[in-house]
């Protein structure tokens, strides 16, 4: 799945816990350097946040009409 | 990734725990006070044991494991962490625990002295944890429906105690109050702003992430919050001016309000994409039809104020708004936090070298659905009872008293399961290093 902001994308709106996170934190691995990535959730994910601020990894969230969380995540 | 999986910030199993193991209590107590009492109980809202059983199970139970979750979920919903959550966690749980038993006392008996000791408690207890949220929750901006309807939530919590402090100290001190108008208020408040908005603000999080249902629309999850605020400052606002007309008007407005959320609710479970339908989810639907009901004879009251002096109308309202809304939604989301925190625990302990046990082990459905079937059992028979209540009262009351004995049963045997596997996970941890 592709995306306007960024052809990297995890879709995880109908997926249970944790996967969302495991499937994110498997594809921030395999970006390069200045790439980013798009998390879809009908959540804001709090406990990922705190670990991409440790990580040191910037975020950006935007909430959709249809209760869609689109979180653009920087390498 | 397993350090990552851990929430540092969250707190030891024991915090939520105590309050979860508590709540139940007081439903069972709720149970055998009916049972206790028989038809007499049905007469009217205004008996003490009425006003008893109703604060059993709104302070005793709902605000008791309310109060339970947030503190174990703020972090995790919100981003906010509480300071200190073990020691809020016991000043909380005793004071509102010693609170409701002094204050049930105090309606049951008619003793000024419980009353007014309750009064002060609760009120304290209540500002204690008010006070923490607001530490963790004051840097934290709204980016979603969920924090801005947990701050709304939270404001609410405040007016529902202050109008229940007045009332427990005018009717401990003759002050002259009129009690009837204050008492919907009050229970407008503590219902619709505290316990029906932050009903909503987790489920925007939890229907889709324990349910996998599509998200809630984010339009109208950014004004539910809102809009119900407004409508009780109105309806609070119509109390002081004795402008009646405004007060049903707000009343059949905040009906409207909740049952769209409860019916969006119900239209978003109906697409989910778990095909069985477990527990929680049957749950849910119990609560939300409740609910519904509950809500229509709200709305029906307020337009048609006869209908409220019908025989056995405020009593069918409470316990469809209380027994089959709030408290099953309620044990809907515990059935799902419970296994989850035991689990979460027990994996941190085996430090990805012993697994944790399946969910499954921790808390059979099997049992759950017993439980909850016993549950729905219990509240028909309340209904009924309502009705006739020569019948059936004692029989109901019993009843409640079991399923919600039975609810203490299985919690507790996720607690004795996670005593067992500790032990069993830090044997063959000590096996695993010990071979290094």
């Amino acid at each position: 799945m592709t995306h306007a902001k960024t052809p990297y994308v995890v879709d995880a709106r109908y997926l249970e816990a944790p996967e969302p996170f495991v499937k994110t934190m498997e594809m921030l691995d395999h970006l390069k350097e200045g790439e980013k990535m798009l998390l879809l959730l009908f959540r804001e994910p709090h406990p990922l946040y705190k670990v991409l601020k440790q990580n040191g990894h910037a975020y950006e969230t935007e909430l959709l009409p249809d209760g869609t969380f689109e979180v653009l995540i920087s390498r | 990734m397993q350090a990552l999986m851990s929430f540092e910030s969250a707190p030891p199993y024991a915090a939520p725990l105590r309050f979860f193991l508590t709540a139940p209590l007081f439903a069972v107590l709720a149970g055998l006070l009916i049972a206790f009492e028989g038809p007499d109980i049905f007469v009217s809202r205004w008996m003490p044991a009425v006003l008893a059983v109703t604060h059993l199970l709104t302070l005793g139970f709902m605000l008791q494991m309310m109060l339970g979750a947030l503190i174990q979920i703020l972090p995790v919903v919100a981003g906010a962490n509480l300071p200190r959550p073990l020691l809020l966690a016991t000043i909380v749980h005793a004071g509102l625990t010693s609170g409701a038993l002094l204050l049930v006392g105090g309606f049951y008996f008619g003793l000024p002295v419980l009353l007014n000791s309750a009064a002060v408690l609760l009120a304290l207890t209540v500002l204690v944890f008010l006070a923490a949220a607001l530490q963790a929750l004051i840097g934290v901006p709204s980016t979603s429906p969920t924090i801005r309807g947990l701050k709304l939530a939270m404001f609410s919590l405040l007016i529902v105690i202050a109008l229940g402090v007045v009332m427990a100290l005018a009717m401990a001190n003759g002050w002259p109050l009129p009690l009837p108008v204050l008492a919907d208020l009050h229970a407008g408040w503590g219902l619709g702003g505290w316990a029906g908005v932050l009903l909503a603000a987790i489920a925007y999080v939890v229907v889709p992430m324990f349910q996998l249902t599509p998200g809630y629309p984010a339009r109208p999850s950014w004004w539910y919050p809102l809009t119900m605020l407004a409508l009780l400052l109105i309806w609070s606002g119509a109390v002081l001016v004795d402008a009646p007309g405004l007060v049903r008007l707000s009343q059949a407005l905040a009906a409207l309000a909740g049952l769209a959320f409860a019916g969006l609710t119900l239209r978003l479970q109906s697409k989910r994409r778990r095909a069985r339908a477990d527990v929680t989810y049957r749950y849910w639907q119990l609560g939300l039809v409740g609910s519904i009901f509950a809500l229509f004879m709200l709305l029906t009251a307020a337009i048609w104020p006869a209908a409220g002096e019908l025989q056995g109308w405020t009593m069918i309202f409470g316990i469809l708004l209380i027994g089959g809304g709030f408290l099953p939604l309620i044990i809907g989301m515990l059935y799902k936090i419970v296994p989850f925190l035991t689990w979460l625990h027990l994996q941190n302990l085996g430090q990805a070298k012993v697994p944790a046990p399946n969910m499954s082990k921790i808390l059979p459905s099997l049992d759950m659905e017993r439980q909850m079937k016993a549950y729905t059992a219990a509240i028909l028979l309340l209904l009924v009872a309502a009705v006739w209540p020569e019948w059936l009262s004692r029989v109901a009351g019993l009843s409640f008293a079991l399923a919600s004995g039975w609810l203490w049963l299985n919690l507790f045997g996720a607690i004795r399961r996670y005593a067992e596997y500790k032990v069993d996970i830090e044997a063959k941890l000590a096996v695993i290093l010990a071979a290094r």
